[in-house]
């Protein structure tokens, strides 16, 4: 079409319209904000049936029995089941180690197709609160969803959460707004879509059902297992990409697991002066090996600076156990800084916490 | 013939500018429906369990429909409406099993709901929840809205135990957080102003072990209104009890995983071909989570009828077709 012609079909329609109505409704009516709203719910629902084959239901029997509601001091989840995403095409599954705080020494999943399968619990990453888990093939592969990765999210897009956790057959879903891309040391994204145990382990997808990430309970604060789920259905909600995570699955996938950092320090902010003051050293710890004594004070960790614990802790938490970190401290009494390396452990287990779970006991 | 189109376009911004209509944007329609037809409720409270609520004029002559609580137990209950008009109101229904109330005031309510069966919204559409969260809002101020999604419609009756406060029945998640006090009996409404449900009151999933959010059907609503007696589950209550004839190991209690510890020789499950040390993963389409949920699943069972039971031997699911027997 020519741009003469153009012009004239507009002018066309433009006056055949000012005809019925006025001018001013016509435009009001090419933008009705209700009607564009509805198609955006019918974009929402066409997103949620492309990820639909890729979900899958989790159950678990037995495990650890709560006492007055809790599991070694963390809150219960529900009796109810669990979500989780097919990552490849012979069976692997993603969720969230959430659904597992009670250790079940029996999984099974449920695919889209009704299917109920035995599943085995490979690896987990308990700085993610992510973990693998792997059911046998029958007949055809799985369908594997798109994936998109967080470089290529923009704050304030729709982002909608998908979980089987209600226990309907059907996926309840929550849409929402992507809220920060790079939040937890790099390891989640943010959403104001409600992130409960109705679908931690579930995808939280785009509009055109792609997977921005697994939903999942997590706190800046804290690397405890339960910890984020006080927050659930608040508008703070987080999920962990995978797009770019080939590397950390394969592992995973291997049965290797990741686990927090633990540096074994108890401190203050300094009162004194810059940096992180040590009350304690835990013995044996890594900050013992290191040589760190009470009084000394920790400005730096990797070069990053540190004013209190909280911003350790958010150091920290970017970290896992069995990496090496470069401590710039002042030592107690003197003026000028040194460093040391030191070698990251798992925390350890408090007396009278529940093991860390591991993979379940074909009885 | 870029004049024209210039011509065209300052005709628009003009036509535009000059017009004094109300900013409209995608709520507006849905909030002028609903806030005239919107009650502000007190009552009594009991401890801390709040003595207030939302309703919805639903007559023209002045009933009020609410959600059942406390709030109704004291001496006086207090309707405002959105004019900011005080009523003293009357009981005039209220139902354990609905988690409804209807008050009776002295007012004309020209602005009401007509009630319908009609399933307005599904899965994904937008929806404006209208509701005194909190009592914000006070006297003829208009009550809270809130933007959110439809969850999931789905039957509340296999999401919730019997420990649940309970409404069984039909309803609506959705994504706004209503599971504040003094929603519950809040509108929701499509964007096009169609009654979606009311609010309901805050329970607890045992599924999640979460507040659940949701709205009651407008079906669940006409169905009380009409004071429709719900089929009294007597079926259940009335069928004898079924044995499988199996022995669960029940060492770790109840909450333990439903293992099986010994098969009766000649039951069902030994004609099942059952073995010792088989976990009994679901029985008749219901997932058995543990020796507890087992024993809830077999008071769903005819006798002589034949279900699927599915247990797990090593690492394999096997589907056996297994038929109860009355218990001796």
């Amino acid at each position: 079409m020519t741009n003469t012609k153009r012009i004239a079909a507009v002018l066309v329609v433009c006056f055949s319209f000012a005809g019925i109505t006025s001018i001013r409704c016509v435009a009001q009516e090419a933008v009705d904000p209700v009607q564009a709203m509805s198609a955006t719910s019918r974009v929402f629902r066409a997103a949620v049936e492309k990820i639909k084959p890729s979900l899958v239901t989790i159950e678990s029997f037995g495990g650890v029995t709560t006492v007055q509601g809790r599991i070694g001091g963390i809150r219960k989840q529900g009796e109810g089941n669990t979500t989780g995403i097919l990552i490849s095409p012979d069976g692997h599954i993603v969720t969230s180690t959430f659904n597992f705080i009670q250790q079940p020494p029996v999984i099974t999943v449920i695919t889209s197709d009704g299917k109920r399968h035995y599943a085995k619990f490979l690896g987990r990453d308990d700085t993610r609160k992510i973990c693998v888990l792997k059911i046998e093939r029958r007949g055809n592969t799985f369908v594997v969803p798109e994936m998109i990765g967080p470089k290529e999210l923009e704050v304030g897009q729709w982002s909608i959460s998908v979980g089987v956790g209600y226990g309907d057959a059907t996926p309840a879903i929550s849409s929402g707004i992507i809220s920060a891309t790079n939040r937890i040391g790099g390891r989640a994204i943010q959403t104001d879509a409600n992130v409960s145990p109705a679908n931690y382990g579930g995808p939280l997808i785009d509009i055109e059902g792609r997977v921005m990430g697994v939903c999942v309970p997590m706190n800046p604060q804290s690397q405890a297992i339960g910890a984020g789920v006080e927050w659930y259905d608040s508008g703070i909600g987080f999920a962990i990409p995978l797009a770019d995570a080939g590397p950390l699955l394969e592992q995973l996938k291997k049965g290797e697991s990741i686990y927090p950092a633990f540096l074994g320090i108890r401190a203050m902010a300094n009162p004194n002066g810059e940096g992180v003051w040590i009350e304690e050293v835990v013995p044996k710890s890594p900050a013992k090996e290191a040589g760190l004594l009470r009084g000394d004070a920790i400005v730096a960790i990797n070069e990053v600076k540190v004013k209190d614990m909280l911003e350790l802790k958010k150091v920290l938490n970017t970290l896992n156990a069995g990496q090496e970190i470069e401590i710039t401290y002042i030592p107690d009494g003197k003026i000028k800084t040194k460093k040391v390396t030191a070698n990251l452990v798992r925390t350890p287990q408090p007396a009278g916490a529940p093991e860390q779970l591991e993979p379940p006991k074909i009885r | 013939m870029k004049t024209v189109c210039m011509a065209l376009l300052s005709l628009f911004l003009f036509t535009g500018a000059a017009d004094d209509e109300p900013k409209s944007n995608f709520t507006t329609k849905a909030l002028a429906v609903a806030q005239p037809k919107m009650a502000k409720i007190y009552g009594a409270a009991a401890g801390q369990v709040e003595g207030y609520a939302t309703g919805i004029a639903i007559s023209p002559d002045g009933k009020i429909l609410t959600t059942q609580g406390v709030f109704l137990d004291g001496k006086q209950v207090r309707v405002v409406l959105a004019n900011g008009k005080a009523y003293e109101a009357s009981i005039l229904r209220r139902n354990r099993q609905y988690q409804l109330a209807i008050l009776q005031i002295q007012a004309e309510t020209p602005d009401h709901f007509e009630l319908s069966r009609e399933d307005v919204g599904q899965q994904g559409d937008f929806i404006v929840a209208v509701a005194n969260s909190f009592k914000v809002a006070d006297k003829e101020e208009p009550l809270s809205a809130t933007l959110g999604v439809i969850s999931l419609r789905t039957s509340i009756e296999a999401r919730l135990t019997k420990r649940d406060v309970a409404y069984k029945g039909d309803l609506i998640l959705i994504d706004q957080i209503t599971s504040n006090p003094g929603a519950a009996g809040g509108a929701v409404l499509t964007l096009d102003g169609k009654l979606v449900g009311v609010v309901g009151k805050i329970i607890n999933s045992s599924e999640t072990n979460t507040r659940l959010n949701y709205a009651i059907p407008n079906s669940v609503l006409v169905d009380f209104v009409e004071n429709k007696k719900t089929e009294a589950s007597t079926s259940v209550a009335e069928r004898k009890p079924v044995d499988v004839g199996i022995k669960l190991f029940a060492h770790g209690g109840r909450a333990s995983p439903a293992y099986v510890d010994r098969v009766i020789r000649g039951g069902p499950a030994y004609k099942a071909k059952l073995k010792s040390d088989d976990l009994i993963v679901s029985i008749g389409g219901q997932t058995v989570g543990n020796v507890r949920q087992f024993e809830d699943s077999l008071k769903n069972l005819e006798s002589g009828k034949e279900v699927i039971i599915i247990v797990k031997r090593g690492t394999e699911l096997l589907r056996k077709p297994i038929v109860p027997r009355e218990k001796k």
